[in-house]
């Protein structure tokens, strides 16, 4: 009788622990995790329950509000220094404590980088951070070249999230030093200070998440995540009506109805911190007259690619601008407008004799990407354009054949220069594959925009560029795509309005499971 | 003999050559891993630091020389994602696909060879005509069709059966159907023909004339015969398979196997994954073909003679 009591207990426990598993049905899993070199929109969805920068925001809001992480508090101490005191106490997943040494690899493994992968991610971002400095066990200094107006934006980035530099060190070859193979080896044994462990990480298959005990802030609300990959939609629909998955991502706004149909399921969404774009070759032959590439922006009623393809969720938006980026946000700017009449005058007056413009578009890599590049090419007739679409697996953005593509211009961070400035820097992705260019004067705007500190300065060189920008267009942003997550109605989570995109956010405060 | 085994060897080591050749041309013709794995575009300096990174700066020929020397060192590259050796990743995804395969066929041979024989016994009664009516449907109908069907009524209206992945018995039963459909199908009518070809044997009406019953004739001299005709063919069946055929059945039921890999290697252009991936397959259709052979001439002294 004790034993059968005995035994009962110890179910009743393990299907209490089991309350607080889940199961989440991914369309993609990363092949690598190291919140360093990544920057994918598949990568950002696991990073944060395991890592921690210095300084977070609180991601329940929408405009920006920085609260101590792994740094208590952080002042500058002069114009191009930040001193940062550290949270005293923090473990690492695999037993080690924090210090300040630990910090000061991390960063300077972005800020000084020679590991490629992490030279290419922090150039585009990170130029201005000469290195990081230890002043004593508990302090630490961030030094940059010039006076840096986006201090906190810029040390809360995932890039420099802090791992911890003996256990990388040691990961291959000499265990006092900082090679290749070391951060190789990281991104499949990842190990951080966040409130879940990464306890098992199948490359493009699974990651599993166990509660960090030891987490120095509030404690993880699962004992464990699971996240598995299920490429299909049909198939991650199915698996959370079977119970397979508890939650399950990237279900596009023509399938919401099914899930919510069942009385089990919900659906969450936010239009994510992300636009499709058209971009548009300037240097092509065919489109160097800038009528042309104005005309098939104009022509695009971008609306009616809303309602017909996102129900009307998605956000169109006037110029290169999201809400999340606080004060730079500038919905008033009217830089790409959909103008039917207008678009054929400037055709009528360009260089264009009915060429051909070809539109390539991903088979499946953005949702709605293909039946968005048929829209756009009917779009494109109604004003006299002849456009074609043409579906390929192939990047074609770096072609100098390209005419036009979708492509998109992710959030990295909330900051104009988190998305429009990455994507059209001077010698940035767009110009150094050759469809973009950029002169002096672009470049000085672009430099006003960049680093000057009265917020007023930048958001006036933001309106010059986006003024060249709708001179010369390279680029139409289309819309906000409009994501969404199924899960079981036991189940409160949905995505943080404060996230760059996709972060599957398990933290406290973030997700909670019904008791049933 | 053994110097017809020892040529088709060597016939093999040939045409394995030619593939692993034709695939590292192939798929660097097909695009670059940079586009893929950093698909936002670089500026000119990153991409020829990331095209060092992945080791693609050397000249095609240098690149091809040292792929050829790591294959015979047993070394077959790292992963150019992972970064991890391919040979771990494919060793990964390469048994559950091969677990699937192996209940695809034990599910095949239990179903179609039965039925082969009926319809080829019963072959002008209407039983010997449904038998070829189903078989000719199956081959028919593609095996994401059967999949989906399968999804649609077991998983999402009953809710009987698991959809994602091999975590247990129960997830086999619809992959394991969807792959054998067309399989089914295709060896039930070579198991008739092969039926109906040795029925008519003289060995048979021997058989007979010894006064033996019925179901021994049949079983041990009908199907023993057609036996060696059906089992060739179900080999190079399921090779085939192995190569291609599961990749959508794999995608379907989220089945952690070589042809997912295959496809997303192919997609992220990640070379030496897709190499060593479809080098494992072809080794796989090239063997069993070359013991295909071989076993004939085992099995049957002409060929022996024929072939010296």
């Amino acid at each position: 009788m004790k034993t059968l009591l005995m035994t009962t207990a110890a179910a009743l426990l393990a299907s209490s622990a089991l309350a607080q598993s889940i199961t989440v049905g991914a369309a993609n899993i990363s092949d690598y995790l190291d919140p360093g070199r990544d920057h994918s929109n598949v990568g950002s969805q696991f990073y944060y329950n395991s890592f921690d920068t210095l300084i977070d925001r609180d991601h329940s809001k929408l405009e920006p509000e920085w609260v101590p992480a792994l740094a208590t508090e952080w002042r500058l101490v002069d114009d191009t220094t930040m001193e940062l005191k550290l949270r005293e106490g923090v473990k690492f997943h695999n037993g080690e404590d924090m210090t300040a040494d630990d910090v000061v690899f991390s960063l300077n493994r972005m800020y000084q980088a020679t590991f490629a992968p992490y030279v290419v991610r922090s150039k585009d971002r990170l130029a201005n951070f000469a290195e990081a400095v230890k002043i004593d066990d508990h302090t630490v200094q961030i030094k940059v070249e010039r006076p840096e107006p986006l201090w906190e934006t810029l040390v809360s980035l995932q890039q420099v999230m802090i791992i911890p530099e003996d256990y990388t060190k040691a990961l291959s070859g000499d265990p006092d030093v900082a090679e290749d193979g070391d951060f190789e080896a990281f991104s499949l044994k990842p190990v951080g200070t966040g409130p879940y462990a990464i306890s098992e990480f199948v490359p493009g298959q699974k990651v599993v998440y166990s509660r960090f005990d030891e987490f120095w802030g509030d404690r993880a609300p699962l004992e464990q995540a699971t996240v598995i990959r299920i490429p299909e939609t049909a198939s991650r629909i199915t698996a959370l009506k079977t119970g397979e998955a508890d939650i399950v991502t990237n279900i596009a706004p023509d399938q919401l109805d099914l899930i919510n149909a069942d009385p089990n399921l919900k659906t969450e969404g936010s239009a994510t911190a992300l636009f499709h774009v058209m971009i548009m070759n300037v240097n092509h032959p065919d489109l160097v007259d800038p009528r042309i590439r104005q005309a098939m922006s104009m022509a695009i009623d971008r609306d009616l690619l809303n309602e017909a393809l996102w129900l009307g969720k998605a956000i169109v938006p006037s110029t290169h601008t999201m809400a999340e980026m606080g004060e730079l946000h500038m919905p008033e700017l009217n830089t790409f407008e959909y103008n039917p009449e207008k678009a054929r005058e400037l055709l009528a007056e360009s260089s264009y004799d009915g060429e051909e413009i070809v539109f390539d578009a991903y088979p499946v890599y953005y949702t709605n990407g293909v039946l968005a590049a048929q829209a756009i090419t009917e779009m494109w007739a109604e004003v006299g354009i002849k456009g074609r679409v043409n579906v390929t697996e192939q990047w074609t953005g770096a072609s100098p054949d390209l005419m036009a593509r979708s492509w998109s211009n992710p959030m990295y961070f909330a900051d104009p220069f988190g998305s429009f400035g990455v994507m059209w820097a001077p010698n940035g992705p767009s110009e150094g594959s050759g469809r973009f260019n950029t002169d002096a004067e672009y470049a000085a705007i672009w430099e006003r925009f960049r680093f000057s500190e009265d917020v007023e300065a930048r958001k006036a060189a933001y309106v010059e560029l986006m003024d060249r920008i709708k001179q010369d267009p390279p680029v139409l942003p289309l819309y906000r795509p409009f994501e969404s997550w199924g899960m079981h109605k036991g189940i409160d989570w949905a995505p943080q309005p404060g996230h760059i995109p996709y972060v599957l956010d398990f933290r406290a405060g973030a997700i909670a499971l019904a008791d049933s | 003999m053994t110097l017809y085994i020892l040529r088709t060897l060597l016939k093999m080591v040939l045409t394995l050559f030619a593939i692993i050749t034709l695939v590292f041309f192939a798929t660097r013709m097909s695009g670059s891993p940079l586009d893929t794995a950093l698909g936002d575009g670089l500026s000119a300096e990153d991409r020829a630091l990331m095209i060092e990174y992945f080791g693609l700066d050397r000249s095609i020929w240098h690149q091809y020389l040292a792929y050829l020397r790591g294959i015979l060192e047993g070394n077959f590259g790292l992963s150019f994602i992972e970064r991890r050796p391919v040979a771990d990743i494919v060793a990964e995804r390469i048994w559950p696909t091969l677990q699937l395969l192996g209940s695809a066929l034990a599910l095949t041979l239990v179903v179609s060879v039965p039925l082969g024989v009926v319809a080829a016994l019963w072959r002008d009664s209407w039983i010997g005509s449904a038998v070829m009516g189903l078989a000719f449907i199956g081959y028919a109908v593609p095996n994401f069709v059967i999949a989906t069907f399968m999804v649609l009524i077991f998983a999402f209206w009953l809710n009987w059966l698991p959809v994602v992945g091999n975590g247990s018995p129960w997830h086999f039963i619809m992959p394991t159907i969807a792959m054998s459909g067309v399989l089914i199908a295709a060896l039930t009518r070579f198991t008739r023909n092969a039926m109906l070809d040795v029925l008519g044997q003289d060995f048979m009406r021997t058989a007979r004339a010894k006064g033996l019953p019925e179901t021994i004739v049949i079983l041990k001299h009908g199907l023993r015969n057609a036996g060696v005709t059906v089992l060739s063919v179900l080999g190079l069946q399921i090779a085939g398979m192995a190569a291609a055929g599961n990749v959508v059945v794999e995608a379907i039921f989220s089945w952690p196997g070589i042809g997912e890999l295959l496809v997303s290697a192919a997609i992220m252009r990640d070379y030496p994954v897709l190499q060593f991936g479809v080098i494992s397959v072809a080794f796989a259709v090239v063997v069993i073909n070359a013991l295909t052979d071989i076993a004939y001439v085992v099995a049957d002294p002409r060929i022996r003679m024929a072939k010296g």
